[in-house]
Parts: structure tokens; sequence; C-alpha cells
């Protein structure tokens, strides 16, 4: 077998085995739980959940912000690695692509879970005002997605002609299904000039939206001068926070794709090297955002924030919020500090870390605040005090991980995850080499 | 004698039945006089003569009871008033107390009301009483009077003249205390002394102070006796522009990120389509290029 057939053969998706088969049966199960719970909330109403007049943000927007801020760093950090032409990007760069087409489609449909009426979704069309961060945020997901989906899609042409004749013999169905979507490609020089002034406008102008989509995400919360979102720094620190969970989540998919598809050959310790840094330096810049969000207000805050600090700093939810800084940041810069803890293993450990640390973080961002608001809460019952989730909002936010989980395997499963076009590129492997050794 | 004996329990079963029935209509029958005994509160009537110059002459009724050692408005009950004159009572209106146990009762046509012998204006307000209330009146005398008001300008300062006139006898009101005030939205500001007594020409001149904001830099000054025992409560009005006008500062028409969405600033409506159109101009380019590479396969 010659090179390029060799590499064909390496990086065309695979099919699932007996364990990929159980995740997705798993996988299905738990949506089919969440299911059954959403059902049960449209036709009871929100009342099946624990949200009430105070905490009337719980863990389905703090689920979305963890979607939304995943799936901006997925695609960033493919434009900007492609803009600087930085090469180790290539394995990589497919599975950041697919995370973010995955984690932007799940944000949209969980904002769409957390109204209580979705049937009246087109009011937030019909009714928009310009002035609202929430028209904005409405305005800005679905066009994400599409630029998103154009990300994926563009650079993958050449390897869906490549698929279409890889499996024209051992699968003509699926042969077909790659030749439709590869568009006739042919590989010329104008279909390839196009392509390549597509994907440089595409990676150009996703990371100003992707700016936006997290400024306008973080602005939701501090234009409601709310204690604890109050702040003008709080675009740079959903930004910043962005990366950590966006890279964490990137090296924990990479490591187990890498895995269960047998691509050692291709991504190596190198690339976790490189993404270990890149995890290390998101991880400092969030610290910064952290020390300054929560230290300023400790020194000039009034009352009100005085007890919200304190709430975070030693009551309620200290815990919860030393776990998610010590154990979500502080002890991963610490581990990606070494050579060692940027290898593999400990990399794919330190990612699920973070991601864990990521999403809870966005449940201390929610959730105390609402407790704290501008009046104290007075004369309502004892439970509307606290906040919990309830049984169906667990059920339906597991769902909605999961169905990201669903979209990133189907995806891995029909997609070539290392661009093969590209990679037999840079290994100059050419078509003319393939057929003189053929 | 089983007979007999049966006789006997028979007669005790009906006399106890009747036992029975007997205690259960005392019991009725006490509980009826012990319900038509239940003693009426007293309805307190208040009113307040008030006159407006230039305007309407009015009562400020007031109805209240007290009820297990608490006063408390008597709500929805009638009230009529009476003019009287010599022996003659002619009713005016019927007025219903609100929830407060308030009524303003507007005596229309004042000017055609007549006085007795003194000049003195007789009425009387009375409640025909309820199941709940006993009946109640309140007589009201007054005379009539009037307050003529003036702005007046001496070296730069503002003053304000009055002169209080009792109406029939046209002769002026000496040593009466008024007071000054500006109207404000909640409660009058007063001005000056808390008493300015008429002085031999029943009047009095009260200097009113710079820097009053007023909408437009109007100010309505009043002139008030208040709750005379004669004259009742009379107010002479006088709108001047003499104060600092009120610069307004609501944003209620105008484009703010407040506002409703037909009131969208220009610059967000700009900035904001200006974006969308870019951004979805471009992504329409890029869909465009999809087809042109199909088009490009040879």
């Amino acid at each position: 077998m010659n090179a390029y057939n060799s590499l064909v053969k390496d990086l065309a998706p695979k099919k699932f085995n007996k364990p990929s088969i159980i995740w997705v049966l798993f996988l299905l199960i738990i949506i089919g739980a969440g299911l059954i719970a959403y059902i049960d909330q449209l036709i009871k109403g929100q009342e099946v959940t624990n949200m009430r007049d105070y905490a009337l943000w719980g863990i389905y927007i703090s689920n979305f912000v963890f979607f939304v801020a995943t799936s901006f760093v997925g695609s960033v950090t493919v434009a900007i690695l492609r803009l600087t032409n930085n090469e180790w990007r290539t394995p990589l760069v497919r599975i950041a692509e697919i995370i973010s087409v995955a984690c932007i489609i799940m944000a949209g449909i969980t904002i769409m879970i957390d109204m209580a009426r979705p049937d009246r979704l087109l009011n937030l069309f019909i009714h928009a005002r310009l002035q609202s961060p929430i028209t904005w945020d409405v305005i800005i997901i679905p066009t994400y997605i599409v630029i998103s989906l154009l990300l994926l899609y563009f650079p993958l042409l050449p390897d869906l002609a490549i698929l279409k004749k890889y499996y024209a013999k051992t699968s003509p169905k699926l042969s077909k299904w790659y030749g439709k979507l590869s568009l006739n490609w042919k590989g010329s020089k104008a279909q390839k000039a196009i392509q390549t002034k597509s994907i440089k406008v595409i990676a150009i102008m996703i990371i100003p939206v992707g700016l936006l989509l997290q400024t306008i995400d973080a602005w939701l919360f501090s234009t409601t001068y709310r204690i604890g979102w109050d702040s003008t720094n709080f675009a740079p620190y959903f930004i910043s926070g962005a990366f950590v969970a966006g890279v964490g989540a990137l090296v924990t998919v990479i490591y187990i794709v890498r895995k269960v598809n047998k691509l050692e050959k291709y991504i190596t310790d190198f690339h976790f090297d490189k993404l270990g840094k890149f995890l290390a330096l998101a991880c400092l810049t969030y610290l910064f955002f952290n020390i300054n969000e929560y230290l300023i207000p400790a020194f000039t805050a009034k009352k009100g924030e005085a007890v919200h600090l304190k709430t975070l700093f030693t009551g309620l939810y200290a815990t919860l919020f030393w776990i998610v800084t010590i154990g979500g940041l502080v002890l991963p810069i610490i581990m990606l500090l070494f050579k060692r803890g940027r290898k593999p293993l400990p990399m794919f450990i330190i990612g699920v870390v973070v991601v864990i640390g990521s999403w809870w973080k966005r449940y201390i961002i929610v959730t105390p605040t609402l407790l704290h608001p501008f009046l104290p809460i007075d004369g309502v019952p004892e439970s509307w005090h606290h906040y919990f989730p309830s049984l169906h909002e667990w059920l339906i936010t597991f769902a909605t991980l999961a169905m990201a989980f669903l979209i990133i395997t189907l995806l891995v499963r029909y997609l070539p995850v290392i661009p093969i076009q590209r990679t037999a590129d840079e290994q100059k492997i050419s078509v003319s080499e393939k057929k003189s050794e053929s | 004698m089983s007979n007999s004996i049966k006789n006997i329990k028979q007669l005790e079963l009906r006399i106890f039945f009747l036992m029975i029935l007997s205690i259960t209509l005392c019991t009725l029958s006490i509980q009826d006089v012990t319900a038509q005994e239940v003693k009426k509160n007293r309805v307190r009537l208040k009113a307040d003569y008030v006159k407006v110059m230039g305007d309407d002459s009015y009562f400020d009724i007031k109805a209240s009871a007290k009820i297990e050692k608490k006063n408390v408005p008597v709500s929805n009950i009638d009230i009529i008033i009476y003019h009287e004159l010599n022996d003659d009572q002619i009713k005016l209106g019927t007025v219903t107390t609100d929830n407060n146990g308030e009524h303003r009762f507007i005596i229309n046509n004042f000017n055609t009301i007549k006085t007795d012998t003194t000049n003195t204006y007789n009425f009387l307000i009375s409640f025909k009483g309820n199941d709940a209330f006993k009946k109640a009146k309140k007589s009201m005398q007054f005379k009539d009077a009037n307050i003529t008001t003036e702005i007046i300008t001496k070296d730069s300062i503002n003053y304000i003249s009055a002169t209080l006139r009792e109406t029939s006898t046209d002769s002026l009101l000496v040593d009466q205390s008024l007071n000054v005030q500006v109207q404000r939205l909640f409660q009058s500001l007063r001005i000056g002394e808390e008493f300015n007594n008429t002085d031999e020409n029943g009047t009095i001149f009260v200097p009113i102070e710079a820097g009053i904001p007023g909408v437009d830099g109007n100010l309505i000054i009043e002139v008030v006796l208040n709750d005379s025992d004669e004259y009742g409560t009379v107010k002479g009005l006088v709108k001047a522009p003499i104060g600092v006008p009120i610069v307004d500062e609501s944003t209620f028409d105008q484009r703010t990120m407040w506002s409703p969405r037909n009131k969208t600033p220009i610059f967000i409506l700009i900035f904001t389509n200006l974006l969308i159109v870019g951004i979805w101009g471009i992504i329409v380019y890029l869909i465009s290029n999809l087809f042109k590479i199909v088009k490009l396969k040879s």
C-alpha cells in the first residue's frame, strides 16, 4: 500500500466499534430521559423547575453560558492558527471546529429550553428592541451557528471528495453522500482559489463575530446593575473564561478521538505540549481577570456586594467557589507549567477537571447574584430564598450535554477528524506520487 | 302489668322529647333576642367647608366610627346634604362615602344659595342610619369671605399682597391669620412667617423668596384662611411667572437605551443594522462561493 492510500485509510472515518455503540446508546438514554422531563416541563410549566421569582435564571442559563464559551474558542482558535500559519494546527483544527458546531447548536437549543413558552420564540424577532442585549444574543447565535458550519464545511470539501473515491467500492451509498457533499470537488486551481479565499474570509470574520458573541453574553449580565455582574470587566472576563473552557474541552475530545481512532501517529505529544502551553496561558489570563473581578470589589464593596462576596468566600457557595478556583484553575496552571503535565494523559485529566470547573464556574456566576436582589427577600416561601436545580432541570441539562456529545460523536463518525488533503500536502504526498506509485 | 309499664315508658319518652324540643326553642329564641339587641355603632360626621377663589366651593365630608376602641372610617354609607333656611330644609344632594369614609361634595351654584338674616349660611349633613350604624347629623354655619391676591415687585423683590373681606358686608377682616404657600406636588411649601395676621386694611404683605422652582417658571401661590370658625377655609390663588423654570430631565420622549423599540437610538439602529447586513452579506457571499465551486467541476 502506498503512502497516500495508507494516509487515507488512517484518517478516513472509522465504523463504530462495540464501546462506541454502547456510548451512543448511553447518550440516547440520557437524551430520552431529558426529553421526557422537557415534555413534562412544557405541559406543567416551569413550576417543575426550582426557579422562582428570585432565582429566575438557573442551571439552564449557566449551561447556556458554558456552551457559548466552549463554542467560541474552537472556531476562534482555529481562525487564529490559520491566519498565523501555525502548521502544527493541522490535526487539531477539525476537532475544534466540530466542538464549536456542536456547542453553539446546543447553546441555541438550551436558551429555548429556558423559555417557559417556546411557542413565543418568534416574538423575540417580531417585538425585538435593538437596544437589548437579549435581542443581540438572538441575532448573534444563529449567525455564529452558520459561520461555524461554514468554517467546518469549506476545508472539508477536498476530504469529502477523497472519501467519495475511498468508499466507492466498499460503501457506495456512503460514497454517494460524500460525493454530493463534496460539491463536485476536483481540486482544480479555480476551485482551490475560491476555497482558500473563502476560508480566509471566514477566519477573519469569525474572530470579531466570536468576540461579539462572548461580549453580548457578558453584557446580558453586566447591563443589569446586579451585584456581582455590574462590572465593566465582564466581557474580557467572559472571553478569557471561554478560552479556558474551550481549550479544556478541545484537549479532552482530542485525547479521546486520538485513542479511539488510533491517531497517535498524527496527534503527537508535541501537539499536547502546544495545547498545554495554550491552556496554561488561558488559565493564567482567566486567573488574572478573576482576581480583578473579586479583589477590587473586596476593597470597594458596599454592603450588598460585601454580603455577596462573603457568600462566595466563606458562606454558602464557598466550598464550590474554592474548588472551582483552586481545582479548576490554580492547580491546572501549576501542573501545566511542567513538561510532564503537558503529556497526553495528564493533559486529558487536566482538560476534564478544567471543563467541569468551567461548568460550575458559570453556576457560581449566575445563581448567587440572583439570590442577592436589590431589596431583601421578604414575604415569600422559605424555599424561594435558595436555589438548587430540580430533577427536571438536571435531566434536561444532562440531556443537552449528551446531545452535544452525540453531535460530536456522529460528526467524528462520518467526517475525517484530521484533514486528509492538508496532511497529504504537508507530508508532500501528492496525487501524482500516488498515481506513479500505483 | 306489662301494659302499664309499657305505657309509663312511652309517657317518659314523650316527656323527654318535649323537654328537648322546648330547650331547643328556648335557645333559639334567646339567640334571636340577643341578635336583635346588637348595639349599633355611632357614626361621627366631620365636614370642612372650603372655598377656592375663582373656583368651586365644597364640603370635605368624612364619616368615622369608634369600633372596639379604634377609630375606623365608615365606607359606603349615604349622606344627604341640606341647605337650611328659616325652618325649611332644601336637599342639595346625596353622596356615598368611599373606602376611606370620605367624599367631596361640590356645592353647585353657590351664588344662588341664600343666607339667613345674620348673613350666615346654614347646612345640615345627615346620615339616616342603617343596620349597623345609628343616624347622625352635623350642622354647619359659616359666613362668606373673599381673598384678593396680587403680586407686587419692589426693588427686584417679589411680594404677595392679599386682602381678606367679608363678602356680604364688604368689610375688611382685621387680625386674621393667613398662610402663604406655594403649591407643590405632594404638599404645599410655606412661604414667610407661620402666622401672617391681616393689618387694619385686612391685608398681608409677604416677600417671596427667590429661586423657587416651578414648571416653566410659574408658581401657583396660595393665600389661605385656614379652618376659620366663622368663615371655614378660604383659598386665594395667584399664578405668577416668578419661579426658576424646572428643566425637564425626563427622557420619556427621547431615544435612549431604555426606551421602547420605536425610540431606539439612531446610532444603535445604524450600528446594529450595519453589523447584521455586513456579516450576513459576507455569509451570503460565502454560500454563493459554494455554488461557484459546484459549477467549476471541470
